[in-house]
């Protein structure tokens, strides 16, 4: 038997090598799975330093359907970045980079360059990837609009700096007053009006770092369409979410009953109740924005169209109700007032009366019941006895 | 009671009363399951209730659909009252008395033991009126509450527009009270206390009028309850009193009619205004990645990249550093053989070139055989390639002696 094997060593050498050949081919064609850790710089694969040996020339452009695609990396500004920083090499992105010269660019432009490299995010932040496939961008993009933004608009690979606790995932400092001037780059006119509004004009001009920027009221990657009804019902909650935070709202000394006076109110008792059984349907009742703006929202007290005075007011109130011509008509909105003996006496008063009136009218009523009950039973219970002796 | 015959019933409500009595019940029992989950919105039994119902609007037209029903039932009662009372001259047994008082007190020393027997009462006790007269009053503050509710803008006309929340205040109080004054008052004495029936039968039973209304019964049997009327008065006074009632109930039917019309902007959907806003407005022609850092960004992140001049370099006759050689290897060669000098080898300037790189000179004048670079492309294959006519130009440039002027 042995001796068998031996005779033959030769030609099981040759069958081995034969079925290495074979394996090899079968795992070269099977498809490459996107979805994969980064991948690890191999031997042959060029390291970083080879690349930017060419791509740290100045001035470096590749024409791509006659627009210029910048080519060149600021390996200091790469090095410092996100990405520099966690060791991400070139080629873990530009995947199809072997070595050179490069493949040839099947992209029709530098646009449809960044759209067709994009994907790759996916690599690593399957997470954000991901959320963005629910969001107003991806839906444009599917429907065609190769201007909505996509992971490399907001967060250009070779710059980004870190922004988020490596641990926590919490923004850092620092990384919210960036947030409107990334959005800008596309919605610019927006920009412009909110750096106006009082949200806005405390981010851009006093570095306040705890109002709101676009995500907080849009959300971050899955950023939903703010036109629709879902949105819009929604919104007293979003506003709450800060406006009722009394730590937040100590600093500026806003009061933080605003939900609980909009939602006593007739507006805010019909939008919550219709929020609640129908969230996806509209309503006319209106919800903060309708009063207050939206990307424009001003301090109630701003001298020109600050909201607490009532000739301001009316102009909202005839959005809906346009016969409505009396300024004292906006006192039939109690502005998030609670009533008082100094604010909204009238009421405060009429709730002071059925605080005192009901429980007197109930309370003798339940009294004479209580008494007559007692005098039933004593009743009973007499004729009971007397039964018992006779 | 042993005798087997039937005992002997009076007539406590004819059927107009009863069904007057009907409206009430279910225009008040609708308004009540309607009005309260407004009250209470973020109860979930509300939200639960106003969804069983088709949600908040269609919750609101009910509402309002039951208090015109209620309108029209308390105008029809006043319509009624009057007639009773002018033509008729039916005894006015429900307005409040002094006696009511008395009975009242009575009752409850009764009760407590510290009177012997409870007070005797007529055709409506003070229990009856007390529920009778609170109704009364209840209608009135929901009714002149609701109009203004109903009717904001008009109610701003003329009063403050403080009083539409003080109303909505008002009816919201009075509802609670009109609720639980009905499920403890209207229950006790009328359900369980002993479940009287005379508002659905019409009817009593001696026993039930000796216990409940004997001054009434004593009055029957007195033969002074139903005095006859005379014919011939009893035709005049109808006589007035129908047109009088005619005009009351225009009045009246107008006065229902303008309080559910009064104003249609509150109620009815208008056409939201939505602001229209420019999504798109690009600082840069396209949202292609920018060379600038991230964080911080420019005010306007513009592109830094220029261009380079990518127009191809006329081949110069004069086959010099500065003529032409040096405006065609820039092209090619510098990306990797610039600034950056791969290999140690930097192609910007003719110093650099003739320094060559980490293998030594590239060019040996007069000697383009052994001329690193010449060597270099005619193997092919190299990252930045010339092309042979340029490699040809080269392999002049450096027989010539490689001149730099």
């Amino acid at each position: 038997m042995s001796n068998w094997i031996n005779a033959h060593r030769s030609q099981f050498g040759l069958a081995g090598l034969a079925l290495g050949i074979f394996l090899l081919l079968v795992l070269m064609s099977l498809p490459a799975t996107p979805v994969a850790a980064a991948p690890q710089a191999q031997g042959d694969k060029p390291t970083d330093e080879t690349c930017l040996a060419c791509h740290q020339q100045a001035g470096m452009t590749v024409q791509i359907g006659g627009q210029p695609l910048p080519l060149t990396i600021d390996a200091g500004v790469f090095s410092a970045s996100v990405h520099g920083t966690e060791a991400i090499a070139c080629v873990d992105c530009h995947t199809n980079i072997t070595g050179f010269p490069h493949p040839a660019v099947t992209a029709s432009s530098p646009r449809d360059f960044s759209l067709e490299l994009y994907p790759v995010c996916q690599q690593c932040h399957t997470e954000q990837y991901e959320k963005v496939l629910d969001s107003v961008h991806q839906r444009a993009l599917a429907a065609g609009n190769t201007n909505a933004a996509v992971c490399t608009d907001c967060h250009n690979p070779h710059t980004q700096a870190r922004l988020t606790n490596k641990d926590t995932g919490k923004l850092l400092l620092g990384a919210r007053l960036v947030i409107p001037q990334t959005c800008a780059k596309c919605h610019n006119a927006i920009y412009e009006t909110y750096k106006g509004s009082v949200h806005g004009a405390a981010l851009t001009q006093e570095g306040n770092q705890y109002v709101p920027t676009c995500i907080d009221c849009h959300g971050v990657h899955n950023i939903g369409d703010p036109t629709s009804n879902t949105f819009r019902n929604s919104t007293p909650y979003l506003c709450a979410n800060c406006h009722t935070n009394e730590t937040l709202m100590k600093q500026y000394g806003i009061s933080t009953n605003v939900l609980s006076t909009y939602v006593s109110d007739f507006h805010g008792t019909t939008v919550k109740m219709f929020e609640e059984n129908y969230p996806d349907q509209p309503t006319n009742k209106p919800v903060c924005t309708d009063c207050h703006g939206v990307h424009d929202i001003l301090k109630v007290d701003h001298p020109d169209a600050g909201i607490a005075f009532k000739r301001n007011l009316l102009v909202k109130c005839q959005q809906c109700h346009p016969d409505a011509t009396a300024e004292t008509f906006t006192d039939s909105w109690m502005s998030h007032y609670e009533p008082s003996p100094d604010v909204f006496p009238l009421v405060y008063y009429v709730n002071l009366f059925y605080k005192f009136f009901i429980p007197a009218v109930l309370g003798g009523m339940i009294l004479f019941v209580l008494t007559d009950v007692y005098r039933r039973f004593a009743l009973r219970r007499a004729h009971a006895k007397g039964g018992t002796h006779k | 009671m042993s005798n087997t015959t039937t005992p002997r019933t009076y007539e406590r409500f004819p059927l107009a009363r009863r069904i007057e009595h009907l409206i009430m019940l279910l225009s008040f029992t609708t308004l009540g399951l309607t009005g309260l989950p407004q009250k209470f919105p973020d109860a979930r039994l509300s939200i639960a209730f106003v969804n069983l119902l088709g949600g908040i609007e269609s919750l609101r037209t009910i509402h309002h659909f039951a208090a015109m029903v209620m309108m029209l039932g308390t105008a029809w009662h006043i319509i009624v009252f009057g007639y009773l009372g002018y033509v008729r001259r039916t005894r006015l047994s429900m307005l409040p008395s002094l006696q009511d008082m008395k009975d009242g007190w009575r009752a409850l020393l009764y009760n407590i033991g510290l009177a012997n027997s409870p007070p005797q009462m007529g055709r409506y006790t003070f229990e009856e009126k007390l529920e009778y007269w609170a109704f009364v009053w209840g209608a009135i503050v929901m009714g002149a509450t609701g109009f203004m509710m109903w009717n904001p803008i008009t109610t701003a006309k003329f009063l403050p527009g403080e009083v539409i929340p003080a109303a909505k205040a008002a009816h919201g109080g009075e509802a609670v009270l009109a609720v639980l004054a009905i499920i403890i008052w209207h229950m006790y004495g009328v359900h369980i206390k002993r479940f009287n029936k005379s508002m659905w039968t019409g009817q009593m039973t001696e026993g039930e009028m000796l216990h409940e209304h004997p001054l009434e019964l004593a009055d029957i049997k007195a033969g002074m309850a139903d005095q006859p009327l005379d014919p011939a008065a009893l035709r005049k006074r109808q006589r007035v009193y129908f047109p009088i009632a005619i005009v009351l109930t225009l009045f009246m039917l107008g006065g229902v009619y303008g309080f559910v019309n009064a104003e249609d902007t509150a109620l009815t959907t208008i056409e939201r205004q939505v602001p229209t806003v420019e999504v798109f407005v690009p600082q840069t022609p396209t949202p292609a990645p920018t060379q600038t850092p991230t964080l911080p960004p420019t005010e306007t992140p513009v592109p830094t990249q220029t261009a380079v001049d990518s127009t191809p370099s006329t081949p110069s006759s004069t086959l010099t550093w500065d003529g032409a050689i040096s405006a065609l290897l820039q092209p090619t060669c510098g990306a990797c053989h610039g600034a950056s000098a791969l290999g140690g080898l930097n192609l910007s300037t003719y110093a650099d070139v003739m320094r060559g790189g980490a293998s030594g000179p590239v060019i040996i004048p007069g000697d383009s055989t052994n001329s690193l670079l010449v060597a270099k492309q005619l193997a092919g294959g190299h990252p930045g390639q010339l092309t042979p006519e340029e490699i040809a130009q080269i392999i002049e440039w450096i027989d010539a002696g490689a001149l730099e002027k």
